[in-house]
């Protein structure tokens, strides 16, 4: 007490000499210091800020409640985390070619990127297609081109991560279905996929159905996967997404847990039990810009995640309590202006998604802002890591950043803001009603805006965009999708459709109806149609049809 | 004063990404335009028609998929086939700069790629439709004042190897105008009738040379209101006939930094 008194005085003895002396004569840069997300920065953090800090309670030691240090008692002593590069262009061929290129040059895991219609459920010779096939990922439309995807690919020695969100259950069956053909043994499969449909509603857009039957569809997939794929996880909760729409860190961290916690009460609704389900529920986040906020963020996220299971859904099984997570670095930081300043950023921002203790990490490549990534810049981003985890030394000891009087202060007032935000959430009757209203969509559009506004008035600076610029020459050497992908991708579904027994395609899709209102799951009727080569979009088109579509209303 | 823009700010294709969207429609709003924004996934039929019901002058299509290269071109495509190609179709999204050419040629107004300041694109808007009817179209004549017509014919005919398509006396300005055409535009050689004309004062004060730059305008009654209103002067007050029965204003010189300006109509539909 008396150290603290002591302290206190020593410090505003301090405080008040800066003001008359130091301050007069060599002021600030700048009135008001804040984070990304508006948290007032001090000048100086002292042992004063930690006053309220109970080590034990609030970080403890890693691997054990509440997780604030780590959710792995040796973290990067024992392993590094999961280098995974999110890949996929044009078909399954050329995807296959990148994924075998990124597996020889030392990544640990693969990351699916599917095309537009994939995401939606559509074939690629659907009318909606047009102009989409085979641009921001691969394009699947039956099991013959995830045959293709994975060719060489024993998926007993891989872990996969597939970004795919309303088709979810269709995309997980194809997957164990070329296990099966490529005799693996199904419980063996690893990986992720990201079945997170109430982000698309808020901020991604890959939406099909309403949230009513895709929440069961989602439950559905919880329930295999703890029956059948013990290492297999059938969500992955995301921030990221909302954070690239336009939010803060204190925003991306409540909408994301409360999303977390709308899928929990749905799965415990439909009578699962929450420590048979909760240890494969993963998470996904940004890795933005402001360096110290982002390493907080993901020590709160932790702490606050812990919490909710164990306080709020009674949780014992400790890896129902545990937030494991991937983390990728901020597309929407990169500049098309100077790219190269782009190899920099993202180096930062993987940095302090290592500090803050991610299970796997995707780093952007350098020509994100103006195409899809080449090989070259795709293997730099991929090295950015490598020099994290093998030149830089800060994976030898667990959170290296803890006890930082700033760090730590950081961590209990963005969990502090984002409590606020769940609490307002509950009141609005949770996530999926908070949605439905549009309340989460404004507060993102209302931060991106400002965000927006604050560069056009240069009070925020952009190295090379509103600073710093330069006249550039244009930009070579970006990658190019063929534009006759579209062509060759429907040339091989309409041969698949040709060469596959129709009757049993047909009939797997009549049972998949006949079930798909009922309460029975329907992940072993759509492993059923896969394997018949009923194609993607005829499966989601037996969906749409029991559950409707998702109209939003738009809210700008 | 004017009715506001109307803009349609549309996301075709199945793209989601609608921060960039959303951002340049509030901020148009904010600009003072009135902004209709069609949500996710629209075909370019959708689009063509929502712009159509909705009466806009701009559509704004933002892609950041790729699809850009099929899906912007569709857009103008359908609006020309339903009649609507005059209104202004600009696009934005992670588009590379090897796309704009083709992307312009086919009608494309504007593509604003990453980094652009919402700003810059509400005043590249604003002026694309700061007063209608007054867009320069070209540079209608350059008036040359002359001492002594035949002479200076001389140089420009036989000399330069132009045509004189026509020799017009302008009772009250009491000038003799020579009319040499070249391209799009021609020459004016004014040759003073009277001591008391005004090309005869200019010749006294200056000597021989450049008296004016004559430049096209499709409206000029729209013209000069509109000028008008942003202070600009004007010798004359009101269009009146000039050589060659063109419908013409002069503006003061004081406005236009010294160099003599009139704004021309020409009643013929070409321009």
């Amino acid at each position: 007490m008396a150290k603290d008194e002591q302290l206190a005085a020593n410090q505003a003895e301090w405080a008040s000499k800066l003001a008359d002396k130091v301050l007069p004569r060599s002021p600030e840069r700048d009135t008001d210091f804040t984070t990304e997300s508006g948290l007032e920065v001090e000048r100086l953090y002292t042992p004063l800020d930690l006053a309220s800090l109970d080590y034990q309670k609030d970080l403890g030691f890693p691997g054990d409640y509440p997780f604030t240090r780590g959710v792995q008692p040796t973290m990067y002593r024992g392993r590094f985390w999961t280098m995974r590069q999110y890949a996929g262009y044009a078909d399954a061929e050329e995807t296959n070619a990148r994924f075998r290129y990124l597996l020889d040059q030392g990544q640990t895991g693969l990351s699916v990127a599917f095309d537009l219609p994939t995401q939606i459920g559509l074939d690629s010779d659907h009318q909606l297609s047009r102009g989409e096939v085979g641009r921001v990922g691969v394009a699947i439309d039956s099991l013959a081109d995830m045959e293709l995807l994975f060719k060489s690919i024993p998926l007993d020695k891989v872990s996969t991560s597939m970004t795919i969100n309303a088709p979810a259950v269709v995309l997980l069956a194809m997957y164990i279905a070329v296990a099966e053909k490529q005799n693996v043994d199904v419980k063996k499969i690893s990986g992720t996929i990201q079945n997170d449909i109430l982000k698309e509603y808020v901020a991604r857009g890959t939406y099909i159905f309403p949230p009513a039957p895709s929440m069961r569809l989602i439950t559905d997939t919880f329930a295999y996967c703890a029956e059948n794929l013990p290492d297999w996880n059938p969500i992955s909760i995301s921030g990221y997404h909302i954070r690239e729409a336009g939010s803060n860190a204190v925003q991306e961290m409540a909408f994301t847990l409360a999303d977390g916690i709308a899928y929990v009460e749905a799965a415990l609704k439909v009578g699962l039990d929450v420590d048979v389900f909760a240890p494969r529920l993963s998470f996904f986040f940004n890795a933005h810009k402001n360096f110290f906020e982002e390493v907080a963020k993901y020590r709160a996220l932790r702490r606050m995640w812990a919490k909710i299971m164990r306080e709020r859904f009674g949780a014992k099984n400790p890896k129902s309590l545990m937030l494991r997570f991937h983390t990728q670095t901020g597309g929407s930081t990169l500049t098309a202006q100077q790219p190269d300043v782009n190899v920099v950023r993202v180096a930062f921002q993987a940095l302090s998604a290592v500090l803050g203790g991610t299970q796997s990490l995707h780093t952007n490549s350098k020509d994100e802002a103006l195409a899809l990534p080449t090989e070259e810049s795709a293997r730099l981003a991929l090295r950015t890591q490598q020099v994290i985890a093998y030149e830089t030394g800060v994976t030898d000891t667990v959170d290296p950043l803890a006890g930082s009087y700033f760090v730590e202060n950081l961590t209990s007032q963005l969990e502090t803001r984002a409590w606020e935000y769940i609490d307002k959430i509950d009141q609005l009757g949770g996530a999926v009603a908070a949605i439905e209203t549009g309340y989460m969509q404004r507060e993102i559009q209302e931060s991106a805006y400002k965000y927006q506004q604050d560069i056009e008035n240069i009070e925020r600076i952009v190295v090379g965009v509103n600073k710093f610029q330069i006249v550039e020459e244009r930009h070579d050497g970006l990658l190019r999708v063929d534009p006759n992908i579209a062509e060759k991708q429907v040339a091989r579904l309409q041969q698949v459709k040709s060469g596959r027994d129709n009757r049993a395609a047909a009939s797997a899709l009549v049972k998949l109806r006949s079930v798909a209102g009922t309460t029975e799951n329907v992940m072993p009727y759509i492993i059923a149609a896969v394997r018949v080569y009923a194609t993607l979009g005829e499966i989601c088109g037996v969906l749409r049809d029991v559950y409707g579509e998702y109209k939003p209303t738009a809210t700008i | 004063m004017n009715d506001p823009i109307r803009v349609l700010v549309a996301k075709p294709g199945l793209d989601g990404h609608d921060r960039g969207a959303k951002v340049v429609a509030q901020a148009l709003r904010n600009a003072g335009m009135e902004v209709i924004y069609t949500g996710l996934r629209q075909t370019p039929e959708q689009i063509v028609e929502t712009a159509v019901q909705e009466d806009v002058k701009v559509i704004g299509l933002s892609s950041l998929s790729g699809a850009h290269m099929q899906l912007f071109p569709a857009v103008v495509d359908i609006l020309r086939q339903q009649g609507a190609g005059d209104i202004m179709v600009v696009g934005g999204g992670v588009i590379p700069e090897d796309d704009i050419p083709y992307l312009k040629g086919c009608g494309i107004a504007e593509v604003f790629t990453p980094g652009t300041s919402t700003k810059s694109i509400a005043e590249y808007i604003k002026k694309q439709f700061q007063s209608d009817g007054f867009t320069l179209s070209r540079i209608d004549h350059i008036g040359i004042a002359v001492p002594d017509l035949a002479t200076s014919l001389d140089f420009y005919t036989r000399i330069l190897g132009l045509n004189c398509t026509a020799i017009e006396e302008v009772a009250d300005q009491q000038v003799k105008v020579a009319f040499v055409p070249l391209g799009d535009s021609e020459l004016e050689l004014l040759e003073p009738t009277s001591p008391d004309s005004p090309v005869a004062k200019f010749l006294a004060a200056k000597g021989p040379g450049m008296h004016h730059v004559a430049y096209r305008v499709t409206d000029l009654g729209l013209a000069l209101s509109s000028l008008k209103a942003q202070g600009v002067r004007f010798l004359d007050e009101q269009p009146r006939t000039g050589a060659g029965g063109a419908l013409i204003a002069f503006v003061h010189p004081k406005a236009s930094g010294g160099v003599l300006t009139e704004l021309c109509q020409r009643t013929t539909a070409e321009g």
